[in-house]
């Protein structure tokens, strides 16, 4: 029961909340009191511009991200005292203008990386203790600022026009600048979408049952807290996103409070008893679910992995004598992933560690150091024989990698050779009685990794060279195109953050590229929305009918559940979207 | 001792209390309108007098009472704030009735605004503050949330408010509105008892017999029409001309914004 607290991430995780209990008890009241709780999620959000800002020229995510969120408080605070428009249009104007200019700073200024999404969302479980610390000076500055300002925010708020306490520019312009830096310190924690959740519902609930200023913020500051280590402790028994599973409690316990307070109100007690009962319920409920248990045999090697590709890699050399999870999902975006306590847990007691490397999956080192696992780590990435620039030719568009290299490498397999040996080299290390199995395993699976190549090269080679132009969704297939002697025409989106948009400048010209280049195929990726690619190939004639695995692997029985698998699948389409049908391709086992 | 020092306190003392107002040409124009909202405001208010500014909605009582609370600047004339400090009490329907504060809450605010930025209200505030919520006949509904209290009562809590702000002159913004005949003359008595005691009082009202019972009262439709002791300013042309457009049911909108033209 106890078990977590002994767990550094978990401890890290509990500081990390409690800290910002206080923020919410002593700053949520005020943000709820004011009428500011919509501002505190706006500029929550609104911190993407400086978050990119921060990535494309390497400073602190933390410094981009209160910049960019005091800038939209100042000026939110700025256009609401001209009373022109209310404080909620302007608020919802400069969110929509911060917004804007973050899209257009990561898809055509920078070349926007997936970090930024992923401080976006944030993690209670890959924080470390500069995010606590950074969560301590922000609670004790809450702590002197409502000191300080709380008898001003009141006679501000009370009655504008009265408001005995003038000047009260000053003590205004302050809360809405704390309300932004509690918004940055929750951040780093439960991301921008999540923060209001941890600093405003606690204050929302709390109001429903409290009529005092001072026993309303203790009452919140210990409802937050409680709820924050409540929730936590649920998400490491069920092995759910800690931030998530803290917001939805919240949500449910702010449910009902106010379910109860009416009913109370209305004085029946036999559906006050019903909405008791039915709160107990829904409690036991969230404490009895789940719970997944720890897979490895005795004397098998605890293996980690991140991508599916890495996972499957990992145990195709393994085999028996390890015991593989893979943390990404079948067909999920590197970019989605948000950690479970079950995830930091396999990372602590993991020997080995397979990551793909070369920046796609970077959050991984983070997690690595709150787990305090002592595995080795291979990054595949870092030892492949070949290796590309980052989508060359557009003015230096680099894909959701780091620095200048493009990651998908395993697009060749003759890097995934080279992998091969890395992933024995590291099982041999860990367990030296596993070396004469692994290497057997090793090399059946280099064997059959030839057979691909040489039936993928074969395949591609029927399609004559004039034809083996294509134009995919994303940068990710350089290494294979290099391999096999494809043109990559174009990418439909030269940037795969999510949040990068295609210009119509871009789009236009590779409308006129596809048609002068004669193109017949515009590849949409597997799980991603094809829609552009599909409005480009109605203009174009090009077809979208044959779709490519990328940076994931198909689930189970979609035949691309491994990396041959999806190789072959990739081959298949390939050769029949680029000769128009007439060519087929069998590349069977 | 004055000749008929009892029967006219207030003119006979009158040189000697202290000037707390002194307006002269006054004019206030709101941001992005061309029409001044007041002119040509001229009076005079000592220590110890009620002054009552009678006029009908939209005739720039509220504005006159922005502009002395150094909310509005004016835009035309001389304004002179000699004792400094000055208390406003709204209307008790713009505060929040729903804010988590007590009446021994809401008074202590008052001692926010003479306090500098980095001092909380001190214990001693509090007591004041509880002090003043004695004078105002509520001591016994201290810890009751404000909220819940009457019109009248919440009236009053924010004169005590006022009470603590320790301002020589309180602006009062239609004070009795909305309530009833008792709470009314509870009011009255103390607000009488407040002048008795050497402040100056500003009552926008739009009642005439409240402005009878002032030591002056100020006739306002946009413009300045009298100003004076009630028997002499309070004329029937000039009633007439105070309330003319409101009696002949024109209906002035609420407060402020000038439609030009309107202005006599």
């Amino acid at each position: 029961m106890l078990e977590p607290l002994t767990l550094p991430f978990f401890q890290r995780a509990l500081w990390e909340i409690l800290l910002l209990a206080i923020v919410s008890g002593l700053l949520g009241t005020w943000i709820v009191l004011r009428g500011l709780a919509f501002f505190a999620h706006a500029v929550g959000t609104a911190t993407f511009p400086g978050l990119v800002l921060a990535d494309g020229l390497g400073f602190a995510p933390f410094l981009g991200a209160l910049g960019a969120a005091l800038a939209v408080a100042w000026l939110v605070a700025m256009l609401a005292e001209r009373r022109a428009t209310s404080a909620d249009s302007v608020t919802a104007l400069a969110l929509a203008a911060a917004l804007a200019v973050g899209i257009i700073l990561a898809s055509d200024v920078f070349a926007a990386q997936a970090s930024v999404e992923r401080l976006l969302f944030g993690s209670l479980l890959a924080i470390g203790w500069s995010d606590v610390a950074l969560a301590a000076v922000v609670a004790l500055v809450a702590l002197v600022a409502a000191l300080l300002g709380g008898p001003r925010w009141l006679a501000a708020g009370f009655d504008e026009v009265g408001d005995a306490a003038r000047p009260r520019r000053g003590a205004g312009l302050a809360l809405v600048l704390l309300t932004a830096l509690a918004a940055v310190a929750a951040l780093s924690a439960v991301g921008a979408l999540l923060a209001t959740a941890i600093v405003v519902v606690p204050a929302a609930t709390t109001r429903l049952v409290t009529n005092r200023v001072a026993s309303w913020q203790i009452a919140t500051v210990l409802l937050a807290a409680a709820q924050g280590a409540i929730g936590m402790w649920v998400a490491f028994q069920v092995n759910v996103p800690p931030g998530a599973a803290i917001a939805v409690l919240a949500g449910a316990v702010f449910l009902l409070v106010a379910v109860v307070r009416r009913i109370a109100a209305s004085r029946s007690r036999a559906s006050m008893a019903l909405a008791a009962l039915g709160g107990v319920a829904a409690l036991a409920f969230g404490g009895c679910a789940g719970g997944n248990g720890s897979t490895a045999r005795s004397g098998q090697l605890e293996v980690v992995a991140t991508t599916t590709i890495a996972g499957d890699l990992a145990g195709e050399v393994g085999g028996r004598e390890v015991a593989v999870t893979t943390l990404l999902r079948p067909g999920s975006d590197p970019h989605e992933y948000e950690p479970r306590a079950g995830d930091v847990r396999k990372l602590a007691g993991a020997d080995v560690v397979v990551a793909s490397g070369l920046g796609l999956d970077a959050w991984v080192d983070e997690l690595i150091g709150a787990s305090g696992s002592e595995a080795r780590v291979v990054r595949l990435g870092d030892h492949v024989p070949t290796r590309l620039e980052a989508a060359g030719g557009r003015g230096g568009e680099v894909h959701h990698g780091e620095g200048d290299v493009d990651p998908h490498w395993w697009g060749d397999p003759h890097n995934v050779l080279a992998a091969v040996g890395e992933i024995e080299r590291a099982y041999a290390a860990a367990d030296p009685h596993a070396a004469g199995s692994v290497a057997k395993n090793a090399a059946a699976y280099r064997r059959r990794l030839r057979v691909l190549d040489r039936r993928i090269a074969s395949c591609i080679a029927r399609v004559p060279w004039a034809q083996r132009r294509i134009v995919t969704d994303h940068d990710a297939f350089a290494y294979f195109a290099t391999r096999y002697g494809i043109e990559l025409v174009g990418a439909v989106i030269p940037s795969t953050t999510t949040r990068a948009e295609t210009s119509a400048g871009d789009l236009a010209e590779l409308e006129r590229t596809i048609r002068r280049e004669k193109v017949r195929a515009i590849f949409p990726e597997v799980g991603v929305s094809p829609r552009l690619a599909e409005q480009l190939a109605r203009q174009t004639g090009a077809s979208t009918a044959y779709t490519l695995y990328s940076d994931a692997l198909g689930g189970p029985g979609s035949g691309a559940d491994t990396y041959i698998g999806a190789q072959r699948a990739n081959a298949a389409a390939l050769v029949a979207g680029m000769s128009g049908g007439a060519k087929r391709c069998e590349t069977g086992a | 001792m004055r000749d008929g020092g009892m029967s006219e306190p207030h003119d006979a003392d009158a040189s000697r209390r202290p000037l707390l107002v002194v307006a002269d040409s006054l004019a206030a124009t709101y941001p992005g309108s061309d029409a001044p909202a007041l002119a040509s405001v001229t009076f005079e208010l000592r220590g110890g007098q009620r002054l009552a500014v009678l006029g009908p909605n939209g005739g720039g009582k509220s504005t006159l009472l922005r502009v002395l609370s150094g909310q509005l600047q004016p835009s035309f004339g001389k304004l002179e704030l000699p004792a400094g400090r000055v208390a406003l009490v709204p209307q008790t329907e713009r505060s929040r009735l729903d804010f988590p504060v007590s009446a021994l809450d809401v008074a202590t605010l008052g001692a926010v605004a003479r306090l500098p930025w980095y001092r909380r209200p001190s214990r001693a505030d509090r007591a004041l503050a509880l002090d003043a919520l004695g004078r105002v006949g509520l001591a016994d509904r201290a810890h009751r949330t404000y909220g819940d209290l009457s019109g009248g009562q919440r009236q009053r809590v924010l004169v005590a408010r006022a009470l603590v702000q320790d301002a020589p002159l309180l602006l009062l913004d239609e004070p009795f509105s909305g309530l009833d005949a008792p709470s009314r003359r509870r009011l009255e008595l103390l607000l009488e008892e407040l002048a008795g005691a050497g402040r100056g009082l500003l009552l926008a009202t739009h009642d005439l017999d409240q402005a009878r019972a002032c030591e002056l009262v100020l006739c306002l439709n946009r413009v300045q029409l009298a100003f004076g002791e009630p028997e002499r300013a309070l004329t029937p042309q000039v009633v007439e001309r105070t309330y003319g457009a409101w009696l002949h049911g024109t209906g002035d909108p609420e407060e402020q914004p000038a439609s030009p033209g309107r202005t006599p």
